[in-house]
Order: structure tokens, then C-alpha cells, then sequence
């Protein structure tokens, strides 16, 4: 619609230039005909790209100068392109009037020829439509050359503004090839597996959400040292002896846990600027994430310090260990491995928070995802973004629960033994064997 | 903070503690008899206890507890339990702060020391503990060693060396990189000994250190406490049950009941020809 009003005004205006110039006679024979425009059709799945190799339509529009008559006209594209088994549609317009002309095309490979039946005439602006051509396979960007036979004299054509295209990659070969599966239109010919898995846009959501996943990945990872520094210093204040201290860990840890990350987003993301701080997107990010997940990181760390029993407390002190030693050297060191668990969850839950960063404009999955949605009105994106999601959380729950039971496993030792046990492992020379393969399984 | 909070059980007064001279003189006159240790006159108690009195909240679990330990020394506290003994054990080194009363050692008062002084007391004062307390993250030998490069600062080499020889000590020199999940329980403990005896302390406390272990890995470790009783020429405070440990091994018997010491002696003495009713009693339900 918005294509065909441009064209009129363009043809109004240049009827109108016409006019004038014909009162002011100055023909210019040299340039019977003038390229408008040349523009092709996107045909990118969910995109706005023209994809080489791939059928689209190109649309020309030329003016015929006046005094001129054109009966034929001739597109060359760059080579790689193809006319052939496309069809044509002649659109010839005077003024508003539009022109009955009838015409023949002939493709033959990156040209085509249109001869036109009777004369196209003087100041009338000419469009061909093509249909199922293709660009060439490795994109770039194409110019509309070419010639038209004005007056029985072959003239060149201007040169059109160039086409941007795309490559045609693996990736939309795939989908090429998918298009023309019996099973794929069987397939989205269900209206469930249409919206929501619909093969075609899977494949296309793959490639196109990577950098959405790979942002987020980045944030979190990038978060995430920052959180566990920050969470083993808060729990070290909520732990500590003095009031002052403890105070400012339970302010910060109770806040941040006792309001929305959604909302921490927001004042972050609208407040600093409004303070004049501005901090790259992707910066802030990962900013918020490390807060936010700082003050569970506290939390959880500071069960894991309390839940070593006092008895190590008491022999490190028995040996004459002050407090930072006791902390660094056996505290701390036994409550990494108990709290990998959690610390673990903690970060799938970050991983997936990262979505929440959406809502203030950082091209993550979600984004990247929304945006594919809207464009192709189909679900399928964020079934693609769920199974990106997946990809690192599902492994992480099972390294979860694979620590778990090491831990299970080895503080199963950590006091007095059964009995059963503990006989084996005093019946020393004998069961020596068996013990070096419990520590290799152990290391294992 | 608030008077609630800060409530305890009105302060014990005690006498200040005795100058070392005189106090020295006092307990070598009194213990003449009640030990089999020979201590010379004008050598001093190594381990001083005057007027020790400690509460949880508003119980009184020690009550003007005196004794003198000489270096070298091997006592042997007894008693039935919540008596007291390992609470007395836990003040020596400070684990427990009295309420009132003295701890001198080597005639240094340790009871109104600062933090970095306590830590620096605990170096000198080893402790064997009922559940081991071995950290489970670190292999024997490493127990061993942490104590001696973090506190002593020995060389890593230098506490390697220390620590395999206490653990050849103990016989455990092939388990030495094992960790204490690994280990049996008898096992650790002598690891623990190793790692309280690697710091050369000038006391050792053992707090009920064959209670948590099956019967028949007490031997293990009593075997090797006897070595160090008779070898080492260390001065130990043993609170056991181990009956057989205490009449074979100790210098001198302390026997404790209700916070306070009502008997202490030869082991022969205490054992064959108790002067309290109690102590009788009590040797009676255990024998």
C-alpha cells in the first residue's frame, strides 16, 4: 500500500516535471528511460533480509522520457542471479491512468528481456514485477543494469541504487529444503505443531537467537564472580561480632531478597540515568545480576560457614589459630564443597533471571526471541529460546545432584564410622587394597 | 545491649592468685604422696588451678576447683559424667572462659588475656578431642602440618618432616594421605594425637579421647598415649573412663564429681583403698 501510494506521488511528480518540461522543450534524447527504483521482495523467514538463491520478487520502475516510446527493456543482474521460470507482471502508468500493455519476457539466466507488444509511450512510468527470480546464492549487494530499445537504437539503462542481500546459508538451505518436505506441511498443518514447533522457524530461531543466548551466558558469567565475592563479604558481616556490621548485611541482604529483581532492574536501569550515571546496556546487566544474586550467595554461605560443626573451630583454635586463619585455611575451604550445591542453583536461577533484562532493552534471549515472535507471529521462537535455556540448565541440575551425593558420600566419614566399616579400615594390612580403590573411586 | 541479655549469675569471689614462689612451696608440700611423679623442691607447677570456679547460665558446673600439675606429669581426671572434668579441661586451654578464679601456666595467669595472647597460649597447650575434630578436607598428613606452617610458621618441608614422623609415631605413617573419611575412627584419633603432639606443646589435654570409638579400637590409641606418657616425658591431663589406662599409666588419679575434686592420689590408692565414699561408689559401678 505504502509502495504503491509512493509510486503514484513519484508518478505525479514526474508527469508534472514532464509537463514542464515539455512547455520549457528541453528533450533529452540521450536518456529516453530512468531507472526509479529496483527493490526486491524480503524473503527471509521471520526476517526482513533478501536471501540469495532463493525465490523472490525483484520490482523495477522506470520513466519514459518525453518524446520517447520504449519497446523493449532488458534487467541484467550480477552473475549468479536468475530469471529463469520467473514471470512477469507489466505495469505501465500515465499520470493515475493506468495503461493497458501487454508484453513478452524472456528470461535467459542473470537477464531478462521484455519486449512490449505496442510501444510503451512517452512520460508514462513502467514497472516490471518479476517474480520467482533469485538473487545470487552468496548475496552482496546487486545492482539493475541493463539496455532498452528505444526507436528501433539499444540504449543503456542507468544503474540502479544496489540490492542488499543475503548469503544463502547451510542454515537456509535447511530450510529451503524443509519447505518442500511433504512431512513439514503436514506438520505445521496441525495448528499446535504450526505455532509452536513449526520446523522451519526452529531452525531459523537457532541461528538467530544465538547472540541473545551467548549475551546471556555472558552476563550471568560475568555476574557471577562479582556475586560470590560480594556474598562471602556479606556473610562474613552477618556472621560478624559487631552489631554495626551485622546490621548492614541484614539491611542488604533482606532488601535485595525481599523485592522483585524486576524491580531492582528497573532502578537501576531508570534511576542512574536519571543521576547522570550512564553505564553501557550489557554493563549494568550484569551489575544488577551480581547484586541480586550476591545477597542469596550471602545467605547460602553463611549456612554453609555455620553448618560446620564447632568441633573444627575448636581444633583449629586448639592449635593456636587466630580467626582469619581458622576462616581461610579451615572454614571456608569445607564449606565450598558443601555449598556447591546451591551456589549451583543459585546460578541456574541467574541464568534464567536474565530474561527479566529484556524489559529494559538488553538484546538477550528473550529479545531476540520476542522480536522473532513478532515478526513471524509464531510461537516457535521462545520454544527455541526455552530449549537454549535448557541447554545449560539441564546439565548444571545434574552436576547438582552429582555433587550432592559426592558430598553425601564423603561426610559419611567425617565422624566415627559404622562398625562394619571401621573394622575393615583397622584391619589395616589386609585391607589396604581395597582402600587404595576406595580413594581412586573417591578421586573419581 | 539490654540488662536481659546480660544476665548472669552473681560474681564468684575468689582470692587473687598466690605468687608464684609461694605457691610453688604450697603444692609441693601438699602433693608429696598423691603422685608418683618426682618433682623436685623449688620446681613449679607447670599447670596452676586455684579457686576455678565456671557456670553455664545459673549452674554452677565447677566449684573451687584446685590443682597443681607438674611438668612432665600424667593425671588422670575421673569422674561420673557431668562432673565436670572436661569442662575443667576445656578452661585450661580456654575453650571454656572460668567465671572465676586462676589458670596459671608456667606462673602466667591466662584468664584475663587478649585473643592474639590466647592464640598464642593454645600453641603451647595441645588438645585431643572425644569426636577427633580432624578436618575433613585435609589428608592425616596435612592435619598434621597446618597447625605447625600456619601457627608456628615452620617450612613446608620442615612440617612435612614433623608431621611423618608423628604419624610413624602413632603407626600410621602409610596413611598419611589419606583423608579422615578414609580412616577408622581409631585411626583418626591417632591422627589427632599426632597433630596436637606435632606442635610440641608443653601440655597435652585429652578429652575423653577413646569415648566415641568402638571398644576395640581404644586399644590402638591407648597404645599410644601409654608411649607417650613413658616416653615423651610430656605432661598430660587425661579425662577418660578408661580405668585400666588410668591405674597403669597415671602419675596421679583426680577423681571429680559435681564441680568438685573429692579425691585425688596414687592410682594404687585411689582405686584399692578410696578415702571417699563417692569415689568407692563410683570405682565400684565401674569395675
Amino acid at each position: 500500500m505504502q509502495h504503491r501510494r509512493g509510486a503514484l506521488l513519484v508518478a505525479l511528480a514526474l508527469a508534472l516535471t514532464g509537463v514542464f518540461a515539455t512547455t520549457l522543450a528541453v528533450p533529452q534524447p540521450a536518456q529516453a528511460l530512468t531507472t526509479e527504483k529496483a527493490t526486491a521482495r524480503p524473503n527471509e523467514d521471520g526476517g526482513d533480509g533478501v536471501i540469495g538463491g532463493l525465490d523472490t520478487r525483484l520490482t523495477w520502475e522506470g520513466t519514459v522520457e518525453p518524446g520517447e516510446e520504449v519497446t523493449s527493456v532488458t534487467l541484467t543482474l550480477p552473475e549468479g542471479s536468475t530469471f529463469d521460470g520467473s514471470t512477469t507482471r507489466i505495469t505501465a502508468l500515465e499520470g493515475l491512468k493506468r495503461m493497458d500493455v501487454t508484453g513478452e519476457a524472456a528470461p535467459a539466466g542473470e537477464s531478462i528481456t521484455v519486449s512490449f507488444d505496442q510501444p510503451v509511450p512517452e512520460g508514462s512510468l513502467l514497472r516490471l514485477e518479476i517474480t520467482n527470480m533469485q538473487f545470487p546464492s552468496e548475496g552482496g549487494e546487486c545492482v539493475v543494469s541493463g539496455t532498452y530499445v528505444s526507436g528501433g537504437e539499444t540504449h543503456d539503462l542507468t544503474a540502479s541504487k544496489p540490492i542488499e542481500t543475503i548469503a544463502n546459508t547451510p542454515l537456509q538451505s535447511i530450510v529451503n529444503w524443509l519447505d518442500e518436505q511433504p512431512w513439514v506441511e503436514a506438520w505445521n498443518s496441525n495448528q499446535f505443531l504450526g505455532m509452536f514447533l513449526k520446523p522451519q522457524l526452529l531452525v531459523t530461531s537457532f541461528s538467530s537467537l544465538a547472540p541473545g543466548w551467548i549475551l546471556c551466558l555472558g552476563i550471568v558469567v560475568a555476574a557471577y564472580p562479582f556475586a560470590i565475592a560480594l556474598g562471602l563479604l556479606f556473610a562474613m558481616l552477618k556472621i560478624s561480632k559487631w552489631r554495626i556490621l551485622r546490621a548492614v548485611a541484614v539491611i542488604y541482604i533482606n532488601v535485595l531478597r525481599g523485592t522483585p529483581l524486576f524491580l531492582q532492574i528497573y532502578i537501576m536501569f531508570f534511576g542512574l540515568p536519571m543521576l547522570n550515571i550512564n553505564i553501557d546496556n550489557n554493563i549494568l546487566g550484569i551489575i544488577v545480576m551480581a547484586i541480586n544474586s550476591s545477597a542469596y550467595l550471602a545467605e547460602i554461605f553463611r549456612a554453609g560457614i555455620q553448618s560446620i560443626p564447632q568441633g573444627q573451630y575448636e581444633a583449629a583454635s586448639s592449635l593456636g589459630m587466630n580467626y582469619v586463619q581458622t576462616m581461610f585455611t579451615i572454614i571456608l575451604p569445607q564449606t565450598v564443597r558443601r555449598v556447591i550445591p546451591t551456589v549451583t542453583s543459585d546460578f541456574i536461577t541467574a541464568f534464567k533471571d536474565t530474561s527479566l533484562l529484556s524489559s529494559v532493552g538488553v538484546m538477550e534471549l528473550m529479545m531476540f526471541s520476542k522480536n522473532l515472535t513478532t515478526v513471524s507471529g509464531n510461537i516457535t521462537p521462545y520454544v527455541a529460546a526455552g530449549i537454549f535455556y535448557l541447554i545449560v540448565t539441564l546439565p548444571l541440575i545434574k552436576v547438582v545432584s552429582i555433587v550432592e551425593e559426592n558430598i553425601a558420600r564423603s561426610e559419611r566419614g567425617g565422624g566415627p564410622r559404622p562398625k562394619r566399616r571401621a573394622d575393615v579400615a583397622d584391619n589395616a594390612a589386609a585391607q589396604i587394597a581395597a582402600q587404595s580403590k576406595e580413594v581412586a573411586a573417591d578421586v573419581c | 545491649m539490654s540488662a536481659k541479655l546480660r544476665h548472669r549469675a552473681p560474681a564468684i569471689e575468689v582470692p587473687p592468685a598466690l605468687p608464684a614462689e609461694e605457691a610453688a612451696r604450697i603444692a609441693y608440700a601438699n602433693d608429696q604422696g598423691l603422685t608418683s611423679h618426682h618433682f623436685t623442691p623449688g620446681e613449679h607447677p607447670i599447670v596452676r588451678i586455684e579457686h576455678l570456679n565456671k557456670s553455664f547460665d545459673d549452674t554452677l558446673v565447677l566449684k573451687d576447683v584446685n590443682l597443681n600439675v607438674w611438668p612432665g606429669e600424667v593425671v588422670v581426671v575421673l569422674g561420673p559424667s557431668g562432673s565436670g572434668k572436661s569442662t575443667m579441661l576445656r578452661c585450661i586451654n580456654l575453650l571454656e572462659t572460668p567465671s572465676a578464679g586462676h589458670i596459671l601456666i608456667e606462673d602466667d595467669e591466662i584468664t584475663n588475656k587478649s585473643s592474639a595472647e590466647v592464640n598464642k597460649l593454645r600453641r603451647d597447650v595441645g588438645m585431643v578431642f572425644q569426636q577427633f575434630n580432624l578436618f575433613p578436607h585435609l589428608t592425616a598428613k596435612e592435619n598434621v602440618m597446618i597447625g605447625q606452617t600456619k601457627v608456628l610458621k615452620r617450612s613446608k618441608e620442615e612440617a612435612e618432616a614433623e608431621a611423618l614422623k608423628q604419624l610413624a609415631a602413632v603407626g600410621l605413617a602409610d596413611r598419611a594421605d589419606f583423608k579422615p573419611a578414609q580412616l577408622s575412627g581409631g585411626q583418626q584419633q591417632r591422627v589427632a594425637i599426632a597433630r596436637a603432639v606435632a606442635m610440641h606443646p608443653n601440655v597435652l589435654l585429652f578429652d575423653e579421647p577413646t569415648s566415641a570409638l568402638d571398644p576395640e579400637l581404644v586399644r590402638g590409641v591407648l597404645d599410644v598415649m601409654r608411649d607417650l606418657a613413658e616416653n615423651s616425658g610430656m605432661t598430660m591431663i587425661v579425662v577418660t573412663h578408661e580405668m585400666g589406662f588410668a591405674r597403669d599409666v597415671a602419675d596421679r588419679v583426680v577423681f571429680m564429681e559435681d564441680g568438685v575434686v573429692v579425691e585425688q592420689g596414687l592410682p594404687e590408692k585411689v582405686f584399692d583403698n578410696p578415702e571417699n565414699a563417692r569415689t568407692a561408689e563410683f570405682l565400684g559401678s565401674i569395675n
